[in-house]
């Protein structure tokens, strides 16, 4: 993609909440190349998703990032969506995930071990904020969120984003990804 | 079958014993257990227990600390800060603290309420708590004594204020270092927290004439659109019966309740109308604000918590007088207890003062029905409200910029704006909906840059819900009787009975207080016995069926499958806790006193209860979950739980975390993951239900129980997540853990597992982690083995 068209996503990189800010240590704002180069790169990805991923377009992204190989962790509710389009998502509760993912003896979602990558979007804003501090202080995972919202806890992380401009970041970061 | 005493042989399980305890006057008054009175460290292998299998996971909502002037120093990564204290230390500190803020409020109401009543019936007044001769499991587990009277709580109360200091004392800078030890500090402060509750409910239903165990006590009326604003109108807030039971004891000696409305907010509520059936609920305190805004009350008198901090501002502008009742909330006013009633009526009603303190009951009775009569024509004739006039409104919601800053300090990031663009348009839909989602706090009138009052224009638009916002809860029973957990014993030993699930807690709500009825209504049409209490037993009154019933009055209030129990007010939490201590020793004849671990380990590994915290917002809310984990009870909260910041997660594949005792000759039997987590969240309540019905599993399960439990969680996950559990199997011992109605097409799905099927006898020959032993005592006490005994 011709770069001046690249969409920025480092702007309005402030918690979404306002109140939600952790600490001297908040997330680098990045843009979706970087996101999607670092996912295309990790030895061991996993993306989670959320009860807020029902809306059509928002459901049609998950997908192609199934379609392009990653593991998907569906948290929430949204393994109701996703269970029929043939992806490799597991269900999970998500404060277990955190768990779990904390845990080096952990086996992973497939029982072929943990993952050294954590992407996500589309998951209750403060839940997953909250979610991924345990990962923040207490692992060396690595954690981007491509949220629409900046999440201070995540190591990058897009900033607030208007609709239009989150599908549109999914689909950058989606294009760095090899085809199945 | 009912079967009152001795033992009982069920028909197919020949081998089972099943002990009906004996309790009461042939039991001493001493001691029967290892620990009464337990002291900050006595019960700390079982916390142990507790922790290696359920570890805590930590989620900071602050990566500081700033608790000591070496800070504020940065823990992130969980790094040590000036005094040694890592992020881990520091989030188990934080546990500790909430909970022993927790404990400490109902503890506090428990110590007002005993010296209040004391002084009033006298220290031997009897306890009477219904048809029970275990009437204090909580106490008797926990002290080793079976209080008689009222004034034997005294000791009761010593003893938690005193291990409560010293479990503040363990948190100042420079003392426990150890997160691991934090947490079981933080236990001992949530099992101290249940014995509060306990004594404070115990003293009030014995003394105050509540409901005594009562399955069939009456109906209240619930709801914001329940009172008749054109009458003066009374509403107190907050939890201590003592002063509206004051003003509802002169209104009843004064014929007064044709001519004042009086209602309670939050648990207040609960106790008027245990107290005087003719006292009404508004309901939780996301209404509060709502309410007091409507200008309906015409004077708010205040107690102790769960009120707002800025009641008394927000009362002024309305010219609503404030009076407040208890030592604990006192907001700067002046102490009127000896002046006059008439003068301080004159005081209130001129608006020369904006509220009282006022701690003479006698007083409190008489002025508060006075004042309303004399403040109400006077504040209706001025039509004194925070909401918008029409006019106004259109004016208010064409202001609106889009800005989202309402949205983004919103605690449910609740799409405003949105809204305000339908209400230009003329659509006040999605203001109604947002009305029932929005926990009133206010937050979004301090963000709006243009200054639009946002919730008053959401209760602007949502007046045509709110006068229809009417419902029914059964009034607060207090304890389960000693007689329903005989005659249920058996359906939980059968597993007819699923499981126990206790809706307690408040508010905050991640999506609406519909989400409760919803999940109610379909766990109770499962068959499981629903037990609720406080703000959420409030909720589950709110909607109706399409026949207009309420869920109270479509099921009766009795301890059985498919029944719908509300216990009362926050308090009355202990009473829920306690049913399963009653399991324990009357169905299975554990000793209780002074014998906490015994009786937490059956609790534990037999008595499939789960508590649902769905919008636990409080300390006391994480004090009670905490002191139910303690009791070996898993607690599940919504998702703003994880601002809690602590919870205990099991790890199904650490397949050692998972062995047990069997009691019988201390052998190790590697168990299913049952219960799998102590106090986990969930994100939306599709989630919640397979969940709940999973964490009913206990190792204990006969055959029969576990094929019911196993039904439901399957039907709940297909239902709601659209998938068979990935887990289903795990909680397979034989082919008679199989639902029935599905035993071929699950057998197909083992074998497709890898397990073997011997299909002509339709058995399981190979697969299952152990086998089915009916007479199986799992226990994780090596001590409670036989041959340790010997
Ligand atoms: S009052 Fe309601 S809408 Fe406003 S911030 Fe609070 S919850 Fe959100
Ligand atoms: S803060 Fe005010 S102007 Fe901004 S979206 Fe909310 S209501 Fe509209």
């Amino acid at each position: 993609m011709n770069s001046e068209k690249a969409i920025d996503t480092t702007r309005q990189a402030v918690p979404f909440d306002t109140g939600n800010i952790p600490g001297p240590k908040m997330a680098r704002a990045t843009m979706p190349a970087v996101a999607g180069k670092m996912l295309a790169k990790a030895k061991r990805p996993l993306l989670i998703v959320g009860s807020e991923i029902h809306d059509e377009k928002v459901l049609a992204k998950v997908v192609d990032f199934g379609k392009r190989g990653i593991q998907i962790a569906a948290v929430g509710n949204s393994f109701s969506a996703l269970g029929d389009k043939g992806l490799d998502a597991h269900y999970i509760n998500m404060h277990a995930l955190a768990s779990y993912l904390c845990d080096p003896q952990w086996p992973g979602l497939d029982g072929k071990g943990g993952y050294d990558l954590v992407v996500f979007f589309g998951i209750t804003y403060y839940y997953m904020s909250q979610s991924i501090s345990a990962l923040k202080n207490f692992s060396k995972i690595k954690v981007v969120s491509i949220d629409k919202y900046y999440h201070p806890n995540a190591d990058m992380s897009f900033g607030n984003l208007r609709d239009d401009v989150f599908i549109a970041a999914l689909d950058e970061v989606i294009l760095q990804l090899p085809k199945k | 079958m009912i079967v009152k005493k001795g033992s009982f042989v069920i028909e197919g399980l020949e081998n089972v014993q099943i002990n009906i305890g004996k309790v009461g006057a042939e039991e001493e008054q001493i001691a029967q257990g290892p620990t009464p009175r337990p002291e900050i460290i006595s019960l700390r292998n079982w916390d142990y227990r507790l922790l290696d299998r359920y570890n805590p996971v930590y989620t900071p909502t602050s990566d500081m600390c700033d608790y000591c002037t070496y800070g504020k120093c940065d823990l992130t990564g969980n790094k040590e800060g000036a005094c040694g204290i890592d992020l881990e230390g520091q989030s188990a500190r934080q546990a500790l603290m909430t909970n022993i803020m927790g404990a400490a409020c109902h503890t506090a109401h428990g110590r007002h309420l005993l010296n209040y009543l004391t002084r009033k019936y006298g220290n031997d007044f009897p306890i009477d708590v219904g048809p029970s001769n275990l009437q204090a499991p909580l106490t008797e587990t926990i002290m080793g004594i079976q209080p008689k009277t009222i004034g034997d709580f005294f000791p009761v109360l010593d003893y938690v204020e005193e291990q409560l200091t010293q479990l503040m004392a363990t948190t100042n800078t420079g003392q426990e270092g150890s997160a691991r030890d934090f947490e079981s500090k933080a236990l001992h402060a949530g099992m101290l927290d249940l014995l509060g509750m306990e004594v404070a409910d115990i003293i009030q239903i014995s003394c105050l004439g509540f409901p005594k165990s009562d399955e069939k006590a009456p109906m209240a009326e619930i709801g914001m659109g329940i009172l008749d604003p054109t009458k003066p109108v009374v509403i107190c807030v907050g939890h201590n019966i003592v002063a509206p039971a004051y003003i509802l004891d002169y209104m009843d000696k004064n014929g007064q309740f044709d001519k004042i409305e009086i209602a309670g907010l939050c648990c207040t509520a609960h106790d008027m109308t245990r107290y005087n059936r003719n006292a009404k609920i508004i309901g939780s305190m996301t209404k509060e604000l709502k309410y007091i805004r409507s200008g309906i009350p015409d004077v708010l008198v205040t107690d102790e918590q769960c009120v707002r901090a800025d009641i008394l501002k927000e009362a002024q502008k309305l010219h609503i007088p404030v009076i407040a009742t208890n030592e604990k909330i006192t907001y700067g006013l002046p102490d009127r207890t000896n002046d006059n009633v008439d003068a301080i009526i004159d005081d209130l009603v001129s608006g020369k003062q904006a509220g009282v303190l006022l701690l003479d009951f006698e007083k409190i009775g008489e002025l508060v029905p006075k004042l309303a009569m004399k403040i109400g024509p006077i504040r209706k004739a001025k039509g004194l409200t925070a909401l918008p006039n029409e006019e106004e409104f259109k004016k208010l919601v064409a202001k609106c910029t889009k800005c989202l800053q309402c949205t983004r300090d919103c605690p449910e990031s609740l799409p405003i704006s949105d809204a305000m663009a339908a209400a230009v348009n003329g659509d006040l839909v999605p203001f109604e909906e947002l009305h029932d989602k929005c926990v009133g706090c206010g937050r979004c009138d301090y963000s709006c840059p243009v200054d639009i009052p946002v919730l008053n224009v959401i209760e602007k638009a949502a007046q045509r819900v709110i006068r229809e916002e009417k419902g029914k809860v059964r009034i607060g029973r207090g304890q389960i009787g000693d007689p329903e957990i005989r005659e249920e014993g058996r359906n939980l030993v059968l597993g007819t009975t699923p499981g126990v699930l206790a809706f307690v807690g408040c508010g905050n709500y991640p999506d609406g207080t519909k989400d409760v009825y919803d999940v109610v209504e379909e766990m109770i049409q499962r068959s499981y016995i629903i037990i609720s209490s406080g703000c959420a037993a409030m909720d589950i009154g709110m909607y109706k069926d399409k026949d207009g019933k309420t869920l109270y009055e479509r099921y009766p209030g009795r301890f059985i499958k498919g029944n719908l129990l509300n216990t009362g007010s926050c308090v009355s939490n202990a009473h829920i806790a306690a049913t399963t201590i009653k399991v324990a020793s009357i169905f299975a004849g554990r000793k209780t006193k002074g014998n906490w671990e015994e009786i937490a380990d059956y609790v534990l590994n037999r008595v499939g209860a789960v508590g649902i915290a769905w919008g636990a917002y409080s300390q006391k809310a994480f004090a009670i979950g905490t002191g139910c984990n303690r009791l070996g009870i898993p607690v599940v909260v919504g998702p703003h739980g994880t601002k809690y910041r602590r919870a205990f997660i099991g790890k199904p594949y650490r397949k050692d975390d998972w062995n047990v005792f069997d009691g019988r000759d201390g052998s190790v039997v590697n168990v299913e993951p049952a219960p799998e987590h102590l106090m986990i969240t969930a994100e939306t309540k599709e989630e919640m239900m397979p969940l709940l019905a999973k964490l009913c599993f206990r190792p204990s399960d006969n055959s029969l129980g576990r094929a019911i439990k196993l039904t439901h969680y399957i039907e709940l996950s297909e239902k709601y997540l659209k998938k068979m559990p990935d887990d289903w199997h795990i909680y397979v011992r034989n082919e008679a853990d199989l639902p029935v109605a599905k035993r071929e097409q699950l057998l197909k799905l083992l074998e497709q597992k890898g397990w073997k099927i011997d299909w002509e006898k339709k058995k399981i020959t190979e697969g299952p982690l152990r086998k089915v032993d009916v007479s199986f005592q799992p226990t994780n006490v090596p001590r409670l083995c036989k041959e340790a005994k010997k």
